[in-house]
């Protein structure tokens, strides 16, 4: 009994550990004022395990945003060390680091940032173009008719509701079918109806893709739906 | 609220470009300005004054006293031919021109105390009893300095080697070498005689306004001519001409570069307004108060720009003036205040036409932005935007060039242009957008991308198309103006004449000539003769039956050179008629053409010629147009070779003889005494000097503008920045290299360049091709290897352009897209 206990634990703790997608250690990220220097995140110590979801709560200015920037490596940390899928972000130049987000990471943005020159099935061919896929086509066309959106997608987003643009976002996000997806208030900018579809949609597809994902939000009801949530508060997690 | 935007760099933008714009046009004109006057300066010298009075009759005194009363300043000259005798057995036939004090009003005399040597300026003339003469005439007539001659009646000593003087120049057949004299001492030598030929003139010195003044006031007409520059000498006059349109073209394209400028940071400015607008908007504020608001920070914007902007023009001018002393070596005169006006002017119109409409369109922003992002801002009206900046660049193409022609010229050309423009550009963009759908990621990225904003793009390309086209525009009008100018004068063109070498002599100057001098014209033989008959009618009868008594103009009667020659003489033209054969064994008779027309001869009419008491008939079988300007042998009457080879002649013929071997001429007289020697190479050398200085400046306005067009094209890729800002952070959020985003920018940016000046092309060859015709007067033709040249260069030009202006932008930082980025 006690053996196979043993063995399960091991089980779960190497499978954990190959099964982890993000670490991050010590991060501290400082940033020069005209006060002084600021510290906006101190002593994180953050895990992260395949085919989780996370919810990173807090206050609005609690350093969200600045965290998930971090851990996707869209920026660098002052202090401490963050790996995603087995490479330590922290060690590679901003070039690297790109081709690490081209091959396994995703974004939902508050504010959509789709490019408005591009129709809704260019913003969402445009990662695989990036990488030089071609195939990309079929595989967007694929992606916006399960968000719901076959019928739209030669519209470009200023003819698109808010909902319907953060859809073409999301879409985009898993079409490159990333190992991990990071979401910014994805609904901060939809109305509450809206948002729910959209919350609905990003945790349907991300059962379907099996993804990662990391949700920063205020709001409980939504940071609920996660399988664990951590609160940040003035740059410390609680 | 200004304070605000201030702080945060927005209104910086504006700000510069208008004071780019106005210190542009400021230091253009000014530079311009003070060119032009300086140039007119140099070319007064050659008149040794601003203007002059002459006539053949002797100045009234009520002249003087009328331009004194004026306060300008004045003397005298008298030139007259007149024989000189040294000794008992010398003589020679001189023009003596007596100047009175204070000659020369412009430009300086040259002297020296041995002849043939280079000379020093002085301030004075010869004194009475004392004259200066060309180094020739110490050869010729075997004399040295000290010795004294005889003019007239009088005894002068020889006082000093005359090397220069300012307003050497006059008719062609009226240089014979020259003796100076001091006014003073004309009554003694009594060669002023009712009948003899003088050219009296009355030199003035003064502003401009005063002269013309003078000019309505004193009765000239018919007896004395009023002379400028432009009158004295055509071919400067027209160089002249020439070159201030063309400084005036390049003043005018630099101000709408300038407004381009503006435009383009005005609609950046208002774009990132949008927001702003709307904020303030749900806040309460009312369309009004924001039109009065931002119309007030513009109005701020525009005095302060034009301020900083006289400023910058004055010291970007005297920097030019200052790197350009070497090359230029007259002193400038003082600016007039007409280049500050117009570079305020320009700002502040700048400011109206350019800036104001888009910062109008603010007032419309509606306050649902602040709520749905991306809601379509209704675009600013494209009628009033184009219409302001039409009405504004009219304005102020017409008050600054002062020509409704001009100015209606550049807009068909640029409306041509536009529309031309348009279509192909979007041509372009499609076959681009095939093309690159074949390419490697970062092409197809860029190509694909082109095609997609082709809205954007098309006006991208209209703007960089336009820049480039009036840079071409200016670089072929200027390769034309100073071919042409070249070409009319080249080096090495004969530049002194022989006359009177009799066929015993010939053989021996050519040998002189061959040794001594760089290249010989042609030999014609010539032939005094007169027409006494015109078919049967007696020559003096026709000429009063076909023209006025009084009229001035050729008399048929009189005795002239005449010459034969197989071959039709250079830079002549039959107009009419034929040339003859090689072959003609008929006595046929050419013409030129204004002769004939006014003697009322044409094809087919006989001349009967008397030659020595020798009488010959012929046919006038062609018609001439000749170019008086060429200072080469014209002659209004060819005879062909079986009319007139039977006769003795004696030959003329020329040659060139650089200044610094002048001493040739010494050789060539003191070994035959009895030739005539003309000497044309100062009239020859003033032309060529100023066109060289009007080619200088020509070429310097030149660089300025393409200085402008730079900026343009700065501020044209900078109104594009901050939507590439935000499209590059997103591409490298979902993975895009840097290396991606470099190729894809120098791919969009070289194929932009490409279509650019694929496009400025074919503006440039219409428009150029329309100033041509209709401004410069001269031959019009297709430029092949610019069509290669100007899209190469284009690629080139925007690719280094693009790449530095947005070095920081490929690597804009990822989390931006993170944080807000508007
Ligand atoms: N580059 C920066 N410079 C100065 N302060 C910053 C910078 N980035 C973020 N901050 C500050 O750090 C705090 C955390 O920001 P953020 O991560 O955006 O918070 P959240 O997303 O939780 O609202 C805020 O107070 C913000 O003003
Ligand atoms: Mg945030």
């Amino acid at each position: 009994m006690a053996a196979e206990i043993a063995s399960i634990t091991q089980l779960l703790t190497s499978g954990c550990m190959s099964r982890m997608v993000i670490r991050a250690a010590g991060i501290e990220k400082v940033v020069p004022t005209a006060e002084g220097q600021l510290t906006i995140l101190a002593g994180i110590e953050l895990e992260i395990n395949a085919g989780e979801s996370l919810a990173i709560v807090g206050a609005s200015g609690s350093g969200k945003t600045t965290l998930l920037g971090i851990l996707a490596g869209l920026d660098l940390p002052s202090a401490g060390q963050v790996f995603l899928a087995e490479r330590e972000l922290t060690a590679l130049d901003e070039e690297d680091r790109a081709l690490l987000r081209g091959e396994h990471v995703g974004f939902v943005f508050q504010t959509f940032q789709l490019l408005g020159s591009l129709t809704a099935l260019e913003n969402v061919m445009l990662p695989a173009e990036l990488r030089g896929d071609a195939d990309a086509e079929a595989e967007a066309i694929g992606v916006l008719d399960k968000v719901g959106l076959r019928d739209r997608i030669g519209h470009y987003p200023r003819q698109l509701s808010g909902g319907e643009q953060q859809r073409v976002a999301i879409a985009r996000a898993f079409a490159s079918k990333p190992t991990v997806l990071f979401a910014d208030e994805p609904t901060g900018n939809l109305d509450t109806k809206t948002g729910q579809k959209i919350i609905d949609l990003i945790f349907e597809l991300n059962q379907e893709f099996n993804t990662t994902l990391v949700l920063v939000t205020h709001d409980d009801r939504i940071a609920d739906r996660c399988n664990r949530i951590v609160e940040i508060d003035g740059g410390r997690l609680q | 609220m200004a304070w605000r935007d201030w702080r945060s760099g927005e209104l910086g933008l504006l700000l510069v470009a208008l004071v780019v714009a106005v210190g542009t046009v400021t230091a253009i004109s000014l530079f311009v300005d003070r060119l032009h006057q300086a140039l007119l300066l140099e070319s007064a010298n050659f008149l040794a004054a601003d203007r002059y009075v002459s006539s053949s009759r002797e100045i009234p005194q009520a002249f003087r006293d009328a331009a004194q009363a004026r306060g300008l300043q004045i003397t005298d000259t008298m030139v007259f031919p007149s024989m000189v005798f040294a000794g008992d057995e010398r003589n020679q036939l001189v023009s003596v021109k007596a100047v009175g004090e204070g000659y020369p009003l412009r430009g300086s005399l040259v002297v020296s105390m041995e002849p043939f040597a280079s000379g020093q300026d002085i301030d004075s003339v010869p004194t009475p009893g004392e004259i200066w003469m060309d180094s020739r005439l110490f050869p010729s007539l075997d004399i040295g300095l000290g010795d004294e001659v005889e003019v007239g009646l009088a005894r002068l000593k020889v006082g000093k080697v005359l090397i220069k003087e300012p307003d050497r120049g006059g008719s062609f057949f009226d240089l014979g070498p020259r003796l100076l004299m001091n006014i003073a001492d004309v009554p003694a030598t009594e060669v002023v005689q009712p009948g003899s030929r003088i050219g009296y003139r009355m030199l003035l010195k003064g502003p401009d306004t005063e002269l013309e003044a003078l000019k309505d006031e004193l009765p000239l007409e018919p007896n004395y001519r009023w002379v400028g520059i432009r009158d004295s000498s055509p071919r400067i006059g027209s160089a002249l001409d020439r070159a201030e349109s063309f400084l005036l073209l390049g003043g005018l394209l630099a101000v709408l570069l300038a407004g381009v400028a503006v435009a383009l940071s005005a609609h950046r400015y208002s774009k990132r307004h949008y927001d702003h607008v709307g904020i303030l908007k749900t806040l309460g504020a009312t369309p009004n108060q924001i039109l009065y608001g931002y119309l007030g920070i513009l109005v701020v914007i525009g005095v302060v720009a034009v301020f900083l902007g006289l400023l910058l023009g004055g010291v970007l001018h005297l920097g030019i003036v200052a790197a350009l002393q070497t090359l230029i070596p007259v002193d400038l005169p003082m600016p007039g205040p007409r280049p500050f006006l117009l570079g305020s002017a320009t700002g502040l119109i700048c400011a109206l036409a350019f800036a104001m409409p888009p910062l109008l369109h603010l007032k419309n922003i509606s306050p649902m932005r602040v709520i749905r992002r991306d809601l379509g801002t209704a675009p600013a009206s494209q009628w009033l935007s184009y219409g302001a900046a039409a009405a504004g660049s009219l304005f102020l193409l017409i008050w600054y060039s002062g020509s409704w022609f001009l100015t209606f010229w550049m807009l068909v050309g640029t409306l041509v242009v536009l529309v031309v423009f348009g279509t192909l550009a979007t041509l372009l963009l499609r076959g681009g957008r095939i093309v690159g759908m074949q390419a490697g990621s970062g092409l197809r990225l860029a190509l694909s991308g082109l095609q997609r904003r082709h809205k954007e793009n098309t006006a991208q390309i209209l703007i960089f198309g336009l820049a480039i086209m009036l840079l071409l525009i200016l670089v072929l009008l200027r390769t034309a103006l100073i071919d042409e100018w070249r070409a009319a004068l080249p080096e090495n063109t004969p530049n002194h004449f022989l006359m009177n070498i009799t066929p015993a002599q010939l053989e021996g100057v050519e040998d002189l000539l061959a040794d001594g001098a760089e290249r010989q014209g042609p030999l014609y033989p010539m032939i005094r003769g007169r027409v006494v008959e015109v078919n049967g009618i007696d020559s003096q009868e026709w000429q009063d039956q076909h023209r006025h008594p009084d009229m001035p103009g050729p008399r048929l009667r009189s005795e002239r050179n005449l010459t034969w020659t197989t071959e039709l003489p250079k830079d002549n033209q039959v107009v009419s008629g034929r040339w003859w054969g090689e072959d003609s064994r008929a006595r046929e008779v050419s013409l030129e053409g204004d002769y004939a027309r006014e003697l009322g001869l044409g094809l087919g009419d006989v001349l009967k010629f008397d030659i020595g008491g020798q009488t010959i008939e012929t046919e006038v079988t062609s018609l001439r147009k000749l170019d008086w300007e060429s200072m080469q042998p014209n002659f209004f009457i060819i005879i062909s070779p079986s009319g007139l080879q039977d006769f003795a002649a004696t030959y003329m013929t020329s040659f060139f003889l650089p200044t610094e071997e002048k001493r040739f001429l010494n050789r060539l007289l003191s070994e035959f005494p009895t030739i005539t020697v003309i000497e044309v190479d100062a009239i020859i050398e003033q032309v060529q000097s100023i066109v060289d200085r009007v080619t200088q400046a020509v070429e310097l306005v030149l660089s300025l503008v393409v200085v402008s067009g730079c900026l343009v094209l700065i501020a044209s890729i900078q109104a594009s920045r901050d939507a590439r800002m935000a499209e590059h952070a997103l591409v490298r959020t979902l993975g895009g290299t840097r290396n991606l985003i470099r190729t894809s920018l120098a791919a969009e940016f070289t194929a932009l360049g490409l279509f650019s000046g694929l496009v400025a092309v074919v503006g440039a060859e219409v428009t150029v091709w329309l100033l041509q015709v209709q401004v410069f007067e001269l031959p019009a033709r297709l430029h092949p290897w610019l069509w290669l040249l100007s899209p190469l260069a284009g690629a080139a030009l925007i690719l280094v352009v693009g790449m530095v202006g947005t070095r920081r932008l490929v690597s804009s930082p990822p989390i931006l897209v993170l944080r807000a980025l508007s």
